[in-house]
């Protein structure tokens, strides 16, 4: 199957990933000759340890019939020979298969890793990093469990309960009947013991999780708790999660108490001394025959009663595999398309009639992706969206979280394709472009701003490596971050991230701007969502970002007013919908809504609160600024003049006034 | 099967009870238990009995086997063996299923007794630890606990087997049970040796283990940086690294885990082979029968394996007594905030009074000092300051949340120590900066402070903060889930959602945080016009961060250091050019439309 993938490692080992079982059995093969020696030196160790209790009967035919003056001495020589060898080669069998764990492990968490790195950008971005962390980390530590002692101790099983039976069968035939009757009766009483006691446990565990997230929950909400007098209710809540608790508690005990094969193994062993006694009784076999099948009956413990242990660990580690494999083999959904159009980019963007939603778009959304509840039903991002962007422009996009602004940005630099219509960069369809060539050319600033725990100039320099430390220095310093990273004792040179220094939301922004003047996009999408407390750390993320946008596209994803009201042009979406477009002029005259923003920041008017706080919309909302007359002064507390205009319009609507539609610029 | 090597994380805690303290405690919480766990006890005993008769029973049988022993003796003997081994597993049963019982009521007398303790707690205590840490006191150290508990009565009935079968093997051979017991201190001083090398390479597998974790971690993060930047070949060859070293590491602690039980057989073989040969010289010379000699052999077998579990139970069983310590801690622990009566205030007004009110979260920090101040009901008050001026100490003081060391406060005139504090709190209204929802629909959480409300009153809340709009942006109006923490909202919604519980409360006293987090303009507009109508004829304390707020209040207090060093309104304490104005060109100024309008000049 053609697998298109954005990175591809080199001579990566390639595994059989049909299923799961063939696919643990790909990664086994790669070291067959370690499997190979688990399984000789195994049989060799369970053969010496059962034969063991052979040699036992045989010495105690020795010892009453003696054959010769060394003959208990020789005996004795090759029971202890048998045993150093069984304890050797065991040792040797359990090496052989610690390594084959060991690789295992290493290598599906690299082929994990290499499958991750293939993925698109859009998988990543559906994907929660903590799941992703818990199948390479987890999962994989699973996996090698599934290896050993899991598949280690299910070979045991079967050796150990074939080999004694051989021993038994060699010494006679008959004797058979009784450990056969138990081996069959202990696999069904087993099972049924682990179809009453997995859903036990499994509540169990389900009931602990909703006990812990519940307090936890509580405790969190302390504040809220005790502001609201609310202790009694969240008592109650956990009292009635811990006897629940408790209650699959106590069953769990109840069962385990009821585990058969002990019992049936307890009569098993008299039966087969009976049998055993009766065939000497007849003279079909000697004493020593007896006790050998007392200790070989004996050796039949270990095995059946570790294989609850063992089948539970090839079940888990079964279930990791499928998850890791879910993964690896989820399709991703956009290719390198390396031999598209490639070209200088100028920056100007256009979209014709996009929707998008992101069903349609990814493939392994439903399995892996973030929780489908808190999507819209109809899962329509966006709907409709036609705009133009000419090259250099700045376009600020305004609207509430899941109005579908982060999903405009990602159809630019293909995180994901559209679902309808087309998105054009310089007149070409972004499906068109190389992605190397579009990505490179397009530089992205997320909200949440990822730095890695490397030095702050390595950080800057992380998509130029290759980039001397003026450049470095002379792009933080157009990114306003040159005199704060001075400032830390170690420069540039300062480790960042989880196990550096802790950078704010303000300093971490301007070093991403600064990542972004060095690898200089024609395009740049920032999302500008957090706001600086103070005034002084504003006005320099402000110079930052009008630096940034001379000479190239920038769409803005931003809640700072001041932004908005200096974009080139604002997008307001609503329900992935754009509801108003234009100038901040245009808007003020066209968007109630819009209008209503500004209200807020005009209070010179009204000024005094000498009527207090109730008259909410009304008396703040009745001064509107107009800066049609003020644009292009510079008089400072002037320039806000309340416009009599606005007034009659929004009077009417204290609080409730619906947005209406604005029409959308063609 | 990983027995042996159980408990390796044993640290040692900061033991606070003495061990007889402890054990007095613990016996105090299975005293209603008594009888289940007497009885539990006598199986335990009456059980190892019948076990390690079993292969004495075989051994006897042996010896009486005859070539001419009649049908019914070999019969009743198969018979009695069964019935050894049937009666040893009836009295396991029993032992089982009242020990689940006797722990699992034990565990949640604990766990209740937890949970109410942490209830009772003041903010200091919240402050002071994690959730996380305090909830795992409360649930995962009691299920420690209780494994332990489980763990003793496993371990004995184990070590009562052993010295059943060696006290009746001492009574027929010394010799041979001396040779038994020779081996006894090798597989001991074996395992011991052996967790002491194994708890060295566990700790470097885990320090590995954590550094794939955090690799994995960063570039699963950072993963959509390097692919913009198109560096997934750096980062790769990094994982290449990491995860080669970790294989290294974690393959020497699986062949050191691994190499435990086939060197203990070796031992084992030896003892086995010095009993076969000195046994049978014994058996021989007429000293001892061939029975007693399979006895030992068989015996040797059963021993050892509970010898090796003696090696790791010290320290499982210490980690189980510092987990019940930490829960004893917990449930001992006394709340600071006491109420001396509970007077009941017929209708609150809202007047607040400080008077020379003296206050620390830690004794070495005076947060405030001497400090007095008067607010009048339905006052709206706003508080600026720096961090650490002692804003939300201020707040938090209202709404008794800590205890304060010197002065007096005084709601409505009564002493706030009086007070009832779920019938004044019932009447406080708190709306922090990140505000916090629990998981479950708009409606209920809107209804948690007042769980009788209809769902008319609900909706009339929501429509009152925020207008129509916002409930019908909600994708299922108020049965919306919120998703855990309220995620599946936005931050300007679940500030939305916070207002209207606080406005369903209908409270006299309103305490808001304002969030500095930022909200898009749109719903920000929302918030506040909700405020403004969340706020109207209240007692307010406004911990301010917008600029809008501060012009709106009543009086603005300004903060230094716990001090009041200035108050007034907006415009007179910004023509006075105080600390004020400071505050607003640190805080404020950048809200102003001034400076929206100056933006593109500033640059």
């Amino acid at each position: 199957m053609a697998q298109r993938s954005e990175f591809t490692a080199p001579n990566a080992y390639t595994y059989d990933q049909r299923s799961a079982p063939r696919w643990v059995f790909s990664h086994i093969r790669r070291y067959w000759y370690f499997a190979l020696g688990f399984y000789f030196f195994f049989l060799i160790a369970w053969s010496c340890y059962a034969g063991a209790q052979v040699l036992i009967g045989r010495a105690v035919d020795e010892i009453i019939s003696p054959s010769g003056p060394s003959g208990l001495m020789i005996i004795t020589l090759v029971i202890l020979s048998v045993m150093v060898g069984d304890g050797l080669s065991g040792l040797l069998g359990s090496l052989s298969a610690e390594s084959v764990a060991a690789r295992f492990e290493a290598d599906a968490r690299q082929e994990l890793y290499e499958s991750l790195l293939s993925k698109s950008k859009g998988f990543h971005d559906r994907q929660r990093a903590g799941d992703i962390m818990a199948r390479a980390t987890d999962d994989t530590s699973q996996l090698s469990h599934m290896i050993a002692p899991g598949g280690t101790l299910v070979s045991e099983t079967v050796m150990g309960i074939v080999i004694p039976l051989t021993y038994i069968a060699f010494i006679r035939l008959e004797l058979l009947l009784v450990p056969l009757c138990f081996v069959a009766a202990y696999i069904v009483t087993a099972r049924a013991y682990m179809g009453r006691l997995n859903p036990v446990i499994r509540d169990q565990r389900d009931q602990f999780g909703v006990m812990n997230a519940g307090l936890e929950e509580t405790i969190s909400g302390i504040e809220v708790v005790k502001a609201s007098a609310r202790e009694g209710f969240e008592r109650a809540k956990f009292r009635r999660n811990a006897r629940l608790f408790r209650d699959f508690f106590v069953r769990q005990g109840y069962i385990e108490a009821r585990y058969l094969p002990l019992l049936i193994y307890g009569v098993a062993l008299g039966l087969s001394f009976l049998h055993a006694m009766l065939l000497y009784r007849q003279g079909s076999i000697q004493i020593g025959q007896v006790i050998a099948v007392v200790g070989l009956v004996n050796v039949l413990r270990f095995p059946t009663f570790i294989s609850i242990f063992a089948f539970s660990l090839l079940q888990s580690g079964t279930a990791s595999a499928n998850r890791i494999l879910k993964i690896v083999r989820a399709e991703t959904d956009l290719d390198e398309n390396s031999g598209g159009h490639a070209a200088q980019m100028r920056g100007e963007i256009v979209f014709e009639g996009v929707s998008f939603g992101y069903e349609e778009a990814g493939g392994g959304r439903q399995e892996a992706g973030s929780d489908p509840s808190l999507l819209p039903p109809a899962s329509r991002v966006l709907e409709d969206i036609s705009f133009r962007i000419a090259a250099g422009q700045t376009v600020a996009i305004v609207g509430q979280t899941g109005s579908g602004k982060s999903a405009l940005t990602q159809l630019v630099n293909r995180t994901y394709d559209v679902s309808a219509g087309r998105v054009l960069v310089d007149g070409v369809d972004v499906r068109e472009w190389s992605m190397d060539s579009l990505r490179s050319q397009i530089g992205k600033i997320e909200q949440d701003i990822f730095l890695f725990s490397r030095s702050i100039a390595d950080n800057i320099a992380f998509g130029a490596p290759d980039a001397g430390r003026e450049r470095v220095i002379a792009a933080a310093q157009a990114a306003q971050a040159h005199d704060f990273i001075s400032a830390f004792p170690d420069g540039y040179d300062t480790v960042v991230g989880e196990r550096g220094m802790t950078l704010s939301g303000g300093q971490r922004q301007r070093i991403a701007l600064a990542r972004a003047f060095l690898s200089d996009p024609r395009i740049l999408i920032l999302d500008d969502s957090t706001s600086a407390i103070d005034s002084a750390t504003e006005d320099q993320i402000q110079q930052a970002i009008r630096k940034a946008q001379e000479g190239r596209t920038v769409l803005l994803i931003t809640h700072r007013i001041s932004q908005i009201r200096w974009a080139d042009l604002i997008l307001v979406l609503e329900g992935g919908r754009i509801t108003a477009a234009g100038s901040h002029e245009e808007l003020l005259d066209s968007s109630p809504h819009y209008r209503r923003i500004f209200a807020r920041y005009d209070d010179k008017g009204t000024g005094d609160r000498g009527q207090g706080t109730a008259n909410s919309g009304q008396g703040t909302g009745s001064a509107i600024p107009n800066d049609k007359g003020t644009a292009n002064s510079g008089q400072g507390a002037d320039s806000a003049i309340p416009n009599d205009k606005g007034t009659a319009n929004s009077g009417q609507g204290t609080g409730s006034a619906i947005p209406t539609i604005a029409e959308v610029p063609a | 099967m990983g027995f042996l090597f159980d408990g390796l994380d044993a640290e040692q805690y900061d033991r606070s009870y003495s061990d007889g303290d402890l054990v007095r405690r613990i016996l105090g919480y299975f005293r209603p238990q008594a009888r289940k766990m007497g009885v539990a006890a006598a199986m335990i005993a009456s059980a190892a009995l019948l076990d390690a008769g079993i292969p004495i029973f075989i051994a006897r049988s042996i010896d009486t086997l005859r070539a001419d022993t009649t049908f019914s003796r070999i019969a009743l003997t198969a018979l009695a063996l069964a019935a050894l081994g049937a009666t040893s597993w009836v009295f396991n049963l029993v032992r089982q299923t009242l020990a689940a019982q006797a722990v699992g009521d034990v565990v949640l007398k604990m766990r209740e007794d937890a949970c109410d303790s942490v209830l009772r707690r003041d903010m200091s205590f919240y402050d002071q630890y994690a959730s996380g840490k305090i909830v795992s006191r409360v649930t995962s150290d009691t299920a420690a606990f209780s494994q332990v508990m489980n763990l003793s009565m496993e371990l004995l009935s184990r070590l009562l087997l052993v010295f059943a079968l060696v006290g009746y093997l001492a009574t027929v051979s010394l010799k041979l049970t001396g040779i038994l017991l020779a081996l006894a201190p090798l597989i001991v001083g074996t395992a011991l040796a052996f967790r002491a090398i194994a708890r060295r390479t566990i700790t470097a597998s885990r320090r590995m283990n954590a550094e794939v974790s955090s690799h994995v971690q960063e570039t699963v993060s950072g993963i959509g940086v390097a692919k913009t930047f198109r560096q997934e070949p750096a980062i790769y060859a990094e994982f290449i690294n990491v995860n080669r070293q970790s294989q290294r590491v974690n393959q020497r602690t699986r062949y050191v885990f691994s190499s435990i039980f086939p060197i203990l057989n070796i031992i084992a073989g030896m003892g086995t082979a010095a009993l076969v040969y000195v046994g049978g010289l014994d058996v021989r010379g007429g000293v001892i029968t061939a029975g007693t000699w399979f006895l030992f052999i068989q015996g040797l077998q059963s021993i050892w394996f509970p010898l090796t579990s003696i090696a790791s139970f010290w320290s499982q069983f210490q980690i189980g007594l510092a987990a019940g310590e930490r829960v004893f801690g917990l449930i001992d622990a006394e709340p600071r905030v006491v109420q001396s009566d509970s007077v009941q205030l017929p209708a609150l007004r809202g007047e607040i009074q400080f008077a020379g009110v003296d206050f620390h979260y830690k004794e070495e920090e005076q947060v405030l000092k001497d400090f007095s101040l008067h607010i009048r009901a339905g006052e709206t008050l706003a508080l600026v300051g720096h961090t650490g001026s002692g804003k939300s100490s201020i707040a938090k003081l209202v709404a008794r949340f800590y205890e304060f060391q010197g002065g007096q406060i005084r709601i409505d005139g009564e002493d706030i120590r009086r007070l009832d504090l779920e019938s004044y709190r019932s009447r406080l209204g708190m709306v922090t900066q990140s505000p916090f929802l629990f998981d479950g629909s708009v409606r209920e959480n809107i209804r948690y402070g007042r769980p009788d409300a209809t769902d008319a009153e609900v909706l009339a809340a929501a429509r009152h903060v925020g207008g129509d709009e916002w409930v019908a942006a909600l994708p299922r109006g108020l049965d919306t889930q919120v998703g855990e923490r309220g995620a599946g909202l936005s931050m300007g919604q679940r500030q939305l959602v916070a207002l209207a519980r606080v406005l369903l409360q209908d409270p006299a006293i309103i305490i808001l945080d304002e969030a500095t987090a930022s909200v898009d303009p749109l719903t920000e507009v929302l918030i506040q016009e909700g405020l403004d109508t969340v706020l109207a004829g209240r007692t307010a304390i406004v911990i301010a961060h917008r600029l809008s707020t501060v012009r709106h209040a009543n009086r603005i207090i300004v903060l230094r250091k716990g001090a009041i060093i200035e108050q007034g309104g907006h415009d007179s304490l910004l023509a006075a050019g105080g600390h004020y104005a400071e505050l607003y060109n640190t805080y404020f100024r950048h809200q102003s439309l001034e400076y929206i309008e100056q933006a593109r000049k500033a640059a």
